[in-house]
């Protein structure tokens, strides 16, 4: 394994975890823009962009782009959070180079008044797609009470209203403000053959433009609210509580993930001995988030509507009771172990490495290999992992409920 | 690189299989045991899924609490989920812990407790996951799709309904775990870091006194096909449909599979190309090949907002069909590209791997290598595409939507049509056609 770097005068970087061993390799541009970037009135703007970038280039129609990656027997696809904005595809090594061509053109493309409307309507689609998912409803729900006015708080999709209310030109004025090489890390993983990658890279990118390309990353007030919306169409109570946690920065970050695995891994944690062993939840998770200056414990809980208060008042005591004590040495090893064994397995294909090493350079300008990762995870101690929960109020939580229930 | 793929079966009838893979930590296993809902007697749909569930909670000497306990110690990954035909119990982990992985995997499948008091939380769990259903129309649409496809006991409801879950009880259900579970074609599927001999030695110790009864062969009865359409009030129109396609082991098999790509294999596919590339229609669409023993479907499914829906519906019908007229040289040189790739691909992770071992072998008793498959891929040819096409033609549909108002499918309703309103309609749902089940797609 071996890590390389390069920077092309524009700003653009290049970062990636060579494994001469592996049978495929994984690239992608990992852009620093998300729904969090997007100016009032253009929600959803940075998700419809990314659909965008695949209708095609000033050389390339929309079915042009999808043929080659079919071409080439791409595994790749894209997608937009509150931060972030990637496009990878993972290639047999002899289409590496097919691969960048491809990749690199497309990070400059023609945003087409036509492809912009016949993409609406699919965008308002995806929508709606959502709306029929109650997962996704509670999500956004929740962080929408959670961060309030501040843009973390806004769906990524956007809204019917604002999509439909977008002008192509507001993309491409937004287009040009974000995707800045200064603003993009072009990463890769696997069987790369990296002094060819920057070759490519030179070439096709070494003509971009530099712009301003800032982000407001000041850690938003959150928390604290409740809220109930009511949908009688569904059978099931959807649970959703939010609370702070450290950023994506924090060297806390290890502890936090510890935290929320101890507290709410899928199998063998409290909030599954506590909710799903006697069956009051069939689900119940906490996930530590780690953003941009700020971070989120996002707890889920599903529970027949009769039950969802007595299951939301166990998640609140499992928290007050972690708070007290924090995990015993048992539960914290086994923690340890869990996370380690995934991030083992997440590594043992190119994909897995190419969001690890692509995430690790947008948030932190580092590269961390994954031996040095895991010693940094077994050294943080119960003590630590007690000190952040406490220092974020583990049991302050935001509580949004999706479902038949008028009251919780 | 020569794949190297061990194979060995004990005296009571239980498969070991293994693919030691290069430069990886990690090994996965993977446990098949044919005791999946068609396995459900008529009036007890839903055993399966309580007995799986009842069945991690406590084994051998330790309580549900003990042996989560001693899995996570390991940083082992598992799951257990129920199919149709099968009960899956998996875990990943680093090699090194393979061996006591395994040994509580034997505890879990041989000595479950099986305790009274446990029984209640699991058929609790199972008649929730089924509520949950009805509240994912995407997932409700495509589970009443492989019930009407596929002959019953086939397709049917690995939740059972509330009903059926409501007559299980503790002790019946438990002899009839026992008699369900049997070494008779019980696959154990390893791959990644391990060492062969020592992987066979401990599963000889561990299963070879394992003792059962072989069980009466399914019964079939027909499959509803045709359209079954339940109105509710969604923000989309959910459409499934699904057609015959060759089993693995036909020999039109490689050329329905590089139709199936033609069709659907990637955003250059003709359904992705002419729904929503060209005309926008919807954000979803695509067909995927899935197969039981001995019969198999290509499972189509769209969703669109309902103004657009019935133009997606068409859309799709004259796609699949048009298929039929075969593909061109380019489609199909692209297609083998894409399925040769996605084979090396998909199968870089160990528990992929180990998932298609098992599958391999429950379809054809043998486990085919890499370079046999992207053999067989290459051989097909622009004319065994059609021929295929014309055995296993875009006919005798079973179609599933949901959605605000019925679509008018009088272009392919060769069966009945039945609308319903899903309010009003009883709980049943059928195993999912997911294909992201651990024994996967054949590929």
């Amino acid at each position: 394994m071996e890590f390389r770097h390069a920077q092309l005068d524009n700003g653009l970087t290049i970062v990636a975890e060579v494994n001469a061993q592996a049978a495929s390799m994984a690239a992608g541009f990992f852009v620093r823009t998300g729904s969090r970037d997007e100016s009032a009135g253009l929600g959803g703007v940075s998700h419809f962009l990314e659909h965008m970038v695949f209708k095609g280039t000033a050389r390339r129609s929309a079915l042009d782009v999808n043929r080659e990656f079919d071409e080439i027997g791409a595994d790749y696809n894209a997608f937009t959070s509150q931060e972030a904005t990637m496009f990878y595809g993972a290639v047999l090594p002899a289409f590496q180079g097919r691969l960048l061509e491809l990749l690199c053109d497309l990070m400059r493309p023609a945003l087409r008044a036509e492809d912009f409307a016949l993409e609406r309507t699919v965008i308002l689609d995806e929508i709606a797609r959502y709306a029929d998912t109650p997962s996704f409803r509670l999500y956004d729900a929740l962080l929408a009470e959670h961060f309030g006015p501040h843009p973390l708080g806004a769906c990524v999709m956007g809204t019917a209203e604002s999509v439909g209310a977008m002008g192509v030109a507001d993309m491409r004025a937004y287009f040009e403000r974000r995707y800045s090489p200064g603003n993009v890390t072009l990463a890769a993983a696997g069987n790369v053959d990296f002094a060819a990658l920057t070759v490519s890279a030179e070439r096709l990118c070494g003509g971009w433009t530099p712009r301003a390309d800032g982000r407001d990353s000041s850690a938003p007030p959150a928390g604290g609210g409740r809220r109930i919306v009511v949908d009688s169409d569904l059978l099931r109570q959807h649970v959703g509580l939010a609370g702070a946690a450290p950023s994506a920065q924090d060297a806390d970050r290890y502890a936090a993930m510890l935290a929320a695995t101890v507290l709410g891994d899928a199998t063998g944690s409290r909030l599954f001995y506590a909710l799903v062993d006697p069956a009051i939840a069939d689900e119940a998770s906490c996930a530590y988030d780690a953003m941009d200056g700020t971070g989120a414990f996002l707890t889920y809980v599903t529970a027949d509507p009769p039950r969802a208060a007595e299951a939301a008042g166990i998640v609140r005591e499992e928290m007050r009771r972690f708070l007290d004590a924090g995990p015993t040495q048992e539960e914290l090893r086994a923690a340890k172990n869990k996370i380690a064994s995934a991030s083992v397995l997440k590594s043992e294909v190119p994909m897995g490495r190419l969001t690890a090493v692509g995430f690790d350079w947008l948030y932190r300008h580092e590269y961390l290999p994954l031996e040095r990762q895991l010693a940094d995870l077994f050294a943080v101690s119960a003590e630590d992992v007690l000190a952040v929960a406490r220092k974020y109020d583990l049991a302050a939580t935001t509580m949004v409920a999706l479902g038949p229930a008028e009251r919780l | 690189m020569k794949e190297e793929i061990f194979v060995a079966e004990l005296p009571n009838g239980m498969v070991l299989l293994g693919e030691p893979m290069a430069n990886v930590a990690s090994a996965s296993l993977l446990l098949a045991v044919p005791a999946g809902a068609a396995y459900d007697p008529p009036a007890a749909g839903g055993a399966a899924s309580v007995a799986c569930e009842w069945s991690v909670r406590g084994a051998g000497l330790r309580s549900t609490r003990q042996l989560n306990e001693a899995l996570d110690a390991l940083g082992c990954h598992h799951d257990q989920h129920v199919q149709s035909e099968h009960v899956l119990y998996s875990a990943a982990q680093l090699g090194r812990h393979l061996p006591e992985a395994l040994s509580l995997q034997a505890d879990i499948l041989l000595r479950p407790r099986l305790d009274g008091a446990a029984f209640g939380p699991s058929r609790e769990l199972v008649r929730q996951d089924l509520a949950s259903l009805a509240d994912e129309p995407a997932q409700l649409c495509m589970t009443r799709l492989a019930e009407r496809f596929y002959p019953a006991p086939f397709g049917r409801c690995i939740y059972g309904s509330d009903e059926s879950l409501a007559s299980l009880a503790a002790a019946p259900l438990r002899d009839a775990w026992r008699r369900v579970c049997r070494p008779e074609g019980t696959i154990l599927a390893v791959a990644g870091a391990f060492d062969w001999p020592a992987v066979c030695e401990q599963a000889e110790r561990l299963f070879g006194g394992w003792t059962g009864r072989p069980l009466a062969e399914h019964v079939l009865s027909p499959a509803p096909r045709g359209v079954l359409q339940l109105t509710k009030d969604t923000a989309q129109t959910h459409i499934g449909l699904a057609h015959a396609a060759p089993p693995i082991g036909h020999r039109c098999y490689y050329a329905s599979r590089l139709a199936e790509t033609v069709l659907s294999g990637g955003a250059g596919s003709r359904l992705h190309t002419e729904v929503r590339e060209k005309r926008g229609l919807a954000y979803h669409v695509a067909s995927h090949y899935h197969g039981l023993k001995g019969m198999a479907g290509m499972f189509t499914y769209a969703a669109a907002t309902p103004p657009l829906a019935e133009q997606t519906f068409e859309l799709v019908v004259a796609e699949i069909r048009r298929l039929g007229e075969g593909a061109s040289d380019e489609e199909l040189t692209r297609a083998r590209t894409q399925l040769k790739s996605a084979l090396i691909m998909q199968n870089e992770a160990t528990g992929a791997r180990a998932a298609a071992l098992a599958s391999d072998w429950f379809h054809l008793r043998r486990v085919r290598t890499f370079e046999e498959i992207a053999r067989a891929v290459e051989a097909v040819s622009a004319g065994d595409v059609v021929e295929c096409l014309r055995e296993f033609p875009a006919a005798d549909f079973a179609v599933v939507t949901i959605g605000p108002e019925a679509l008018d499918t009088s272009g392919i309703a060769d069966c009945g049509t039945r609308i319903a309103d899903l309010q009003t309609e009883d709980s049943r749902a059928a195993a999912s056609p997911n294909p992201q089940s651990a024994i996967p797609n054949p590929q």
